[in-house]
């Protein structure tokens, strides 16, 4: 481990806690093309796209918050980026990704009662307040960690 | 009473003419990790702890202690 890697890892990781809350709204934006494709009964093959596209994002960013992305670097910084710390942000932002999911999950429950939503919009719903909770909490605490430094 | 952890991390490390980075890099840490144990933000595990200690060369009491 060099000075280098030191440095590249603390200009990644600063870029990563900026990235981070970038990619919730993105996330979260995305899914207006959701459910305007499920209000146009989803039929169309462009709907597809967007919903296909959807699905690669989640599954990326579900990777990015289990091993903390930064992928193609050498395995020298990807431990640098994944220290101590990164590993507990982490943890806290799925933890908070985990009860945001839950308390989605019940609120799509209780919304049933009031307005038919078929299973895959519910779940849709939950992977995606789970997934951007967690996703800004780690960027939150990356912030944070920079800071004063 | 909730204890806390406080350090000396930012006094000792000034006294051997270390940089948060230079610190970082002995220990085989990020700089940001250095900055959050500083500052009291992160409370690090005793692996850590004892690490930091001994990039230091002092006791791993010296550097952490029980804060009321």
């Amino acid at each position: 481990m060099t000075a280098s890697d030191i440095e590249t890892a603390d200009r990644l990781g600063r870029r990563r806690a900026r990235i981070l809350p970038v990619l919730a709204i993105i996330f979260i934006l995305q899914q207006s093309s959701y459910f305007a494709a499920v209000a146009e009964d989803g039929a169309r093959s462009v709907d597809h796209v967007k919903i296909s596209a959807w699905l690669v994002l989640t599954v990326l960013l579900l990777l990015l918050l289990a091993t903390g992305g930064s992928w193609f670097r050498r395995r020298e910084v990807r431990a640098l980026l994944n220290d101590e710390v990164s590993r507990a942000n982490r943890t806290d932002g799925m933890r908070a990704g985990f009860f945001a999911a839950m308390i989605g999950g019940i609120a799509s429950y209780i919304l049933t009662y009031f307005e038919p939503m078929s299973g895959r919009e519910a779940i849709h719903l939950i992977v995606t307040i789970g997934i951007a909770a967690a996703l800004l909490r780690f960027g939150f605490l990356e912030r944070r960690a920079h800071r004063n430094g | 009473m909730v204890e806390t952890l406080g350090n000396r991390l930012n006094e000792l490390r000034s006294a051997r003419g270390l940089t948060q980075a230079a610190l970082a890099e002995a220990v085989g840490v990020s700089r940001k990790t250095i900055n959050t144990v500083e500052n009291g933000v992160f409370t690090p595990s005793a692996l850590l702890a004892l690490k930091i200690a001994r990039a230091l060369e002092r006791p791993v009491e010296e550097v952490f202690f029980l804060e009321p």
